[in-house]
């Protein structure tokens, strides 16, 4: 199996052959043996060569976030076979703003119809005692704000629409 | 009036609940845990003898609520009450309640408590005391004409405190009389949410200080001491998140004056059992008193380790009638301890809450290293209260070395789930400047403005992690989609962007 994997910007290719926790691993080219085992959930062992590595894998969207000690990196993958490489960001059309944890919607910055500066402030959300305030994402116009003070909202839910 | 506890009941959650609990079972004494409807699984209900509900999950319908807390105290027996940090602890009104019914309050009388929790009386007694508190207001200002002239008087920058506040609550910094009044009106409907009292007052904001705060003990017999100080210049918005003992930038002589300062102010108030007394020195030096805190402190494990006196014990010997068994010259700081607070948090979208479920769970050990947690494997960080999951503690011989261990204990700290603040720490413990000792509490914003620095960071093992978890993930279900949708990715990506803290916890 042939993955592109983005780690930091940079992209690597990685072939994975083997099975139970013995894989021969090719990356950029490179060959490599490797042994991993689940040391607990989610914690693996991973052996590169006489390399000894513990890491966390949490899955993420479209890859896993990779937790090493005081460390953790994003690696988005994409199947190689496939060529379904995740889009580039996009930088045009509506732009989502959504609640990154669960909370409660304490202030409204803005209304619907205005026109708003990038990074301007929209809605502040309160979570675990403190306030934070989420930002609109782009300039342009609010074209929908969806909450109202006091609401409690989960995280992912969408809050407001810049067009 | 001497008399032995057998059954005390934590007002508290989380890592300090699960702290005096230790306490207790190490004194033979049986702990009482309360918890809220979301706590039900917390820790601090697993190690306790005893666990009563108190309410529903919002902390105003349960750890605030003076009646419940009584109510478990006297259904359970219990004598006394160790009310942690936060929640219930300087309130005057709930020790005056524990006083009337007949139970012990582990902390200061409730007319001290009532002196020491509003800024400005406390501001009044210290400089009666002959300490140095920073220019400004010596009372709450509630008109704004005269909160304007004051401020010209004080000279910008200028710091709008909450009168009723403590632990960073309710603080704004005025850059100028443009920003005078917006910054009012946050910070009185902040600290009319946090204390239930809007008043605020006025202090001349030190430029560059660091925060270096003094631990004290006294008996109900009137003997005092210090344990010298802890150094808490390692803040984000107010908010401590690394301390250490001692402080790299004390001198001898300025570290006794400065504990000398702190027990004039105990003799003034006749205070009693643990507090601390938080000082701001400015680049020349120069202590300024910036309050007391009439409790104990979150950061109290470093005085521990580099004293060796167990805070918590003794806070419950003092409030059993105990005379203190320590006199000031028996104390000395040995070695050197550091504390980094694990926060629920993800540091690398502007501190976001993190709550979740914690999925896997490993924490240090060997020499030199102290886990205070209040969480295990499987539990839930709630959404409802304070971030903090964790304190790492190290000590060692020097400074040096317990940077060493402290980045050593932290590469063996393994949590999955949820985000935390330990990467933060270990861009800290690398830090050049900090190492060097060299630094005041515009440290950790300036250090975050900065890109991170990490030259050698692990891209081609996580790729090879990354590959693999996805092959295996594949091998399982070969119906799984192949590349999932990319929507969440990108809003993980912004959330930086888009997200600035302004508010506050306790």
């Amino acid at each position: 199996m042939i993955f592109d994997a983005t780690v930091l910007g940079r992209t690597l290719r990685v072939e994975v052959r083997g099975s139970d926790g013995r894989y021969t691993v090719s990356l950029d080219g490179k060959p490599l043996e490797v042994s991993a085992s689940a040391a607990a959930r989610g914690l693996t062992s991973l052996r590169i060569g006489a390399l000894s590595h513990e890491v966390g894998l949490e899955r993420e969207p479209s890859g896993y976030r990779v937790a090493f000690p005081g460390d953790s990196l994003t690696v988005e993958l994409a199947d190689a076979a496939l060529g379904n490489a995740a889009p580039a960001r996009r930088e045009h059309g509506p732009a989502r703003l959504t609640a990154p944890m669960p909370g409660r919607i304490v202030r409204l910055l803005s209304a619907a119809g205005a026109d708003v500066l990038a990074g301007q402030g929209l809605v502040v959300i309160e979570a675990m005692k403190m306030e934070n305030e989420l930002r609109a994402p782009r300039a342009g116009r609010l074209q929908q704000l969806l909450v109202r003070e006091g609401q409690a909202v989960e995280a992912g839910a969408l809050l407001a629409v810049v067009a | 009036m001497k008399r032995r506890f057998s059954k005390l009941l934590v007002a508290n959650r989380g890592e300090i609940a699960v702290r005096v609990i230790r306490a207790c079972r190490e004194m033979g004494i049986r702990s009482v845990a309360v918890f809220s409807e979301a706590d039900e699984d917390a820790l601090h209900v697993r190690l306790a003898d005893e666990a009563l509900p108190i309410g529903p999950a919002a902390s105003r319908e349960s750890y605030l609520r003076i009646d419940r807390v009584l109510e478990a105290a006297q259904t359970s027996g219990a004598t006394a009450i160790h009310p942690g940090y936060g929640f219930l602890a300087e309130n005057a009104a709930f020790a005056r309640a524990c006083e009337d019914a007949g139970i012990a309050f582990i902390g200061p009388r409730s007319e001290t408590l009532a002196l020491m929790g509003e800024k400005t009386s406390a501001r009044r007694e210290a400089v009666a005391a002959g300490l140095t508190v920073v220019p400004g207001t010596f009372e709450p200002i509630a008109d704004e004409a005269r909160l304007a002239l004051e401020a010209d008087a004080i000279g910008y920058p200028v710091m709008l405190k909450a009168a009723a506040g403590g632990g960073g609550k309710g603080l704004r910094l005025v850059a100028s009389r443009d920003e005078l009044l917006g910054a009012l009106a946050r910070a009185r409907s902040e600290a009319e949410g946090a204390f239930g009292d809007g008043s605020v007052y006025l202090e001349k904001a030190i430029v560059g200080p660091r925060h270096i705060e003094i631990q004290v003990l006294a008996d109900h017999q009137g003997h005092g001491v210090h344990l010298f100080e802890r150094e808490c210049s390692i803040q984000r918005r107010h908010q401590k998140l690394l301390e250490e003992s001692p402080s790299p930038f004390l001198t001898q002589e300025l570290r006794e004056r400065m504990g000398a300062l702190a027990m004039a102010l105990v003799r003034r108030v006749g205070y009693r059992n643990a507090g601390t007394i938080e000082f701001l020195v400015d680049a020349e030096r120069k202590p300024y008193f910036l309050e007391m805190n009439a409790r104990l402190q979150v950061e109290h494990p470093v005085t521990e380790m580099v004293t060796g006196v167990d805070l918590v014990q003794l806070q419950i010997r003092i409030a059993e009638g105990e005379a203190l068994p320590l006199r000031q010259a028996d104390l000395v700081q040995r070695g050197h301890a550091i504390e980094c607070r694990v926060y629920a948090e993800d540091p690398d979208a502007g501190f976001l809450p993190s709550p979740g479920r914690i999925t896997a769970l490993r924490v240090p050990g060997g020499p030199g290293v102290r886990d205070d947690s209040g969480v295990y494997e499987g539990a839930t960080v709630q959404i409802h209260y304070d971030p903090l999951v964790s304190k790492l503690v190290v000590w060692a011989e020097s400074r040096a070395d317990a940077i060493s261990r402290m980045r050593r204990a932290i590469s063996e700290y393994r949590l999955l789930g949820i985000r935390t603040t330990l990467p933060f720490f270990d861009r800290v413990l690398r830090d050049p400047a900090f190492v060097a000792g060299d630094f005041d509490t515009s440290f950790a914003t300036t250090l975050l403005a900065r890109a991170d620095e990490r030259a050698e960071r692990p891209t081609e093992v996580a790729a090879i992690a990354a590959a693999i978890g996805a092959f295996e993930e594949r091998q399982r279900s070969r119906t799984r989609a192949a590349t999932p949708s990319t929507s969440a990715w990108r809003a993980a990506g912004r959330r930086e962007a888009q997200t600035a803290r302004i508010g506050s916890r306790g």
